[in-house]
């Protein structure tokens, strides 16, 4: 960190500019946070400072670690099912001509150009109880009474896997549109089938995509608050509607601060732990002459 | 071992169209395509890699029709254009792809791997990255992976055009030497008549989706079918005329430039022929000389010293001839410079007969 703000003064300004907005907008907000953490909530509702680890003693208790390992385990499945259907979304895409893929981004992001909360609410209108599939398979005699998607732990898997798949299928869409074709007819040629070609060239080689996109919709994931609130009802907790609730019904910043704090570090940690893994496989020969 | 032929193969895709093609490539040949961009070598390279479907004939591999089999199930390797290396993997790693897929021990790929890396001479680059590699080491590595298992034919798609002019030459004679020792088949296809003259054992000319003539370097060389071909594999002067049988076995040739004898093949000519002379076949004369047979008189517009050989360029009163001298045959003579007034002269027996085609 001494090392950056050294260096800052060899800096261009637009680097300044981006520099302020990484301070004001991320590391503060993150710093205040982590502060408050350690403090005490009074009696009326504020934030007394004293110092206390209390904040993080609860945070590991048993009820929160449920909530932590449920909200994992959407998020992962979430991010599984995205890579599943993103990637031959984004395999089509990096082959199609010029003017299909121009076309198939569009269609893509064009939901995107819709407010977020209609289009969670869109979700309603089709997965509730009342909605258009329900109606539907009920009319058809299909099913007596509604299927429950709405309010249950599937309805926040489907609005999340929903909400961020296109974040997932850009990076592996571009990954997948520099990767060489002729890698893919040199496989073959030396013997590979159409499954070795894929796991042993095509997927190492776009596993940086692979991993930076699922990293892009995972991260997110584990923060949501929106999708799990509104699809998924009362009694389907996720860990980011227990901090807002920490925040703002019980009144409890300090608690809601560590709970954040829990999870930004987890993520950061994770973060770098692949990032230091990812150089130690390329290598020093990385930075070999060419 | 086993002969490579192609019967009637043909393929068609937009405005191109690969006519019928029946070759016959003998086992542990090296056999070259040559023509320019777009005359269809890549195309008949594809379909021996089984990259392209052929929509009409057949390829057959021995005994064996392989035209509808996937790439991975042919005993036929490609040396890719660019190489196509796998990045994500080593040097040694690249080379044991195919024997990695066949599920081999690990002892034994390493012996077969080591044996074909200090034949081609990287075993030092085993554990090098392929973004590492120099030119002439990329070529050499996926020549590597592509013979390590042994393949009945490799294909070589213009492995030397990524490769820097001045290391081509050395570059082609170590393939060769290689090619020698391994014994496989090889198909080598390439735009560079040098490379093909070089390297193969036969080679076939072809141009817009046709095979115009088939045959050994020299046979190619000295009696080509075609002034396409005769052009495309080295430079060459015409000289358009009529052909004419004075005494019974005595041929001339009479243009605008004066009657030429020549000696006539068994072919069959039409009346309008073109006489062709290569470069260095032809000869310069300070003075007019009676025992030569064909004269032309020109004056040097031009002239290239090139070590070995010196390039000419002499202007006749209405052609414009490239004749190319041995530097000995050049030092028997007083030096001659530009704008000194030549004789040119050949062998009546060099001189290529052609039907004349069409007007350029």
């Amino acid at each position: 960190m001494k090392k950056l703000v050294l260096r800052l003064r060899d800096w261009p300004p637009s680097a300044w500019i981006f520099f302020a907005w990484l301070v004001t907008l991320s590391v503060l907000p993150f710093l205040i946070i982590l502060a408050m953490s350690f403090a005490v909530r009074s009696e009326s509702g504020l934030i007394s400072w004293t110092f206390t680890l209390a904040n993080y003693e609860r945070a590991f208790h048993l009820v929160y670690l449920k909530v932590l390992a449920k909200t994992i385990f959407l998020s992962l499945g979430a991010t599984i099912t995205c890579l599943l259907v993103g990637f031959p979304v984004a395999y089509y895409l990096a082959r199609a001509t010029p003017e299909k893929r121009q076309m198939g981004l569009m269609l893509l992001f064009i939901p995107f150009w819709t407010n977020f909360i209609l289009r969670i609410y869109g979700i309603v209108s089709i997965f509730g109880n009342h909605g258009l599939l329900n109606q539907t398979i009920m009319r058809l005699g299909l099913t007596d009474s509604p299927i429950e998607i709405l309010y249950t732990r599937f309805g926040i898997y489907l609005g999340l896997v929903y909400n961020y798949l296109p974040f997932l299928v850009v990076p592996i869409f571009s990954a997948l549109e520099k990767f060489d074709l002729s890698l893919r007819e040199a496989a073959m040629d030396l013997g590979a089938n159409r499954w070795q070609t894929f796991t042993r060239v095509l997927l190492p080689n776009v596993r940086e995509g692979i991993a930076i996109g699922s990293l892009f919709v995972f991260i997110p994931m584990m923060g949501e608050y929106v999708i799990p609130d509104i699809l998924g009802g009362a009694k389907e907790v996720f860990l980011g509607r227990v901090m807002v609730e920490q925040f703002f019904t019980m009144q409890d910043w300090p608690f809601g601060s560590a709970l954040a704090s829990v999870l930004s570090m987890g993520l950061m940690i994770a973060v770098w732990v692949r990032m230091r893994f990812e150089q130690r496989k390329a290598g020093p020969t990385s930075h070999g002459l060419r | 071992m086993y002969e490579l032929r192609c019967e009637s193969l043909e393929k068609s895709f937009g405005s191109f169209a690969l006519q019928p093609l029946d070759l016959a490539i003998q086992p542990g040949e090296f056999f070259s395509l040559l023509g320019p961009s777009g005359c269809g070598k890549t195309t008949v390279l594809r379909l021996l890699g089984g990259f392209e479907q052929p929509t009409g004939g057949r390829i057959m591999l021995g005994d064996r029709d392989i035209t509808r089999l996937q790439p991975h199930k042919r005993n036929i390797h490609t040396v890719f254009q660019r190489y196509a290396l796998f990045p994500h993997l080593s040097v040694f790693e690249n080379v044991a792809f195919s024997l990695r897929l066949k599920g081999l021990a690990k002892t034994e790929i390493q012996r077969r791997v080591d044996e074909i890396m200090n034949l081609t001479e990287i075993g030092t680059l085993a554990d090098r990255r392929i973004h590492q590699l120099s030119g002439g080491q990329s070529q050499r590595v996926a020549l590597a992976r592509a013979l390590v298992d042994q393949p009945a034919v490799l294909l070589l798609d213009e492995p030397f055009s990524a490769l820097d002019p001045s290391l081509r030459v050395r570059v082609r004679e170590e393939m060769r030497t290689i090619c020698k020792k391994v014994g496989a088949t090889f198909i080598l296809v390439t735009h560079d008549q040098e490379e093909a003259l070089q390297l193969s054992d036969r080679l076939a000319v072809m141009k817009d989706g046709r095979c115009l003539q088939v045959g050994t370097p020299k046979a190619i060389y000295e009696d080509p079918s075609d002034a396409f071909v005769a052009s495309f594999i080295g430079p060459v002067n015409e000289i358009r005329g009529e052909l004419a049988e004075n005494k019974p076995g005595e041929w001339t040739v009479s243009s605008a430039m004066g009657t030429f004898k020549v000696r006539k093949n068994g072919i069959a000519l039409p009346r309008n022929v073109s006489m062709l002379l290569r470069p260095e076949k032809m000869r310069l004369l300070r003075q007019r000389s009676n025992t030569q047979e064909n004269l032309l008189e020109g004056e040097i517009q031009d002239l290239t010293y090139l070590g070995s050989r010196t390039e000419y360029t002499i202007k006749t009163h209405d052609n414009v001839f490239k004749v190319s001298e041995a530097e000995l045959e050049r030092q028997k003579k007083r030096l001659l410079n530009r704008r000194d007034r030549v004789f040119l002269t050949w062998k009546t027996e060099d001189a290529i007969l052609l039907p004349q085609s069409a007007p350029k």
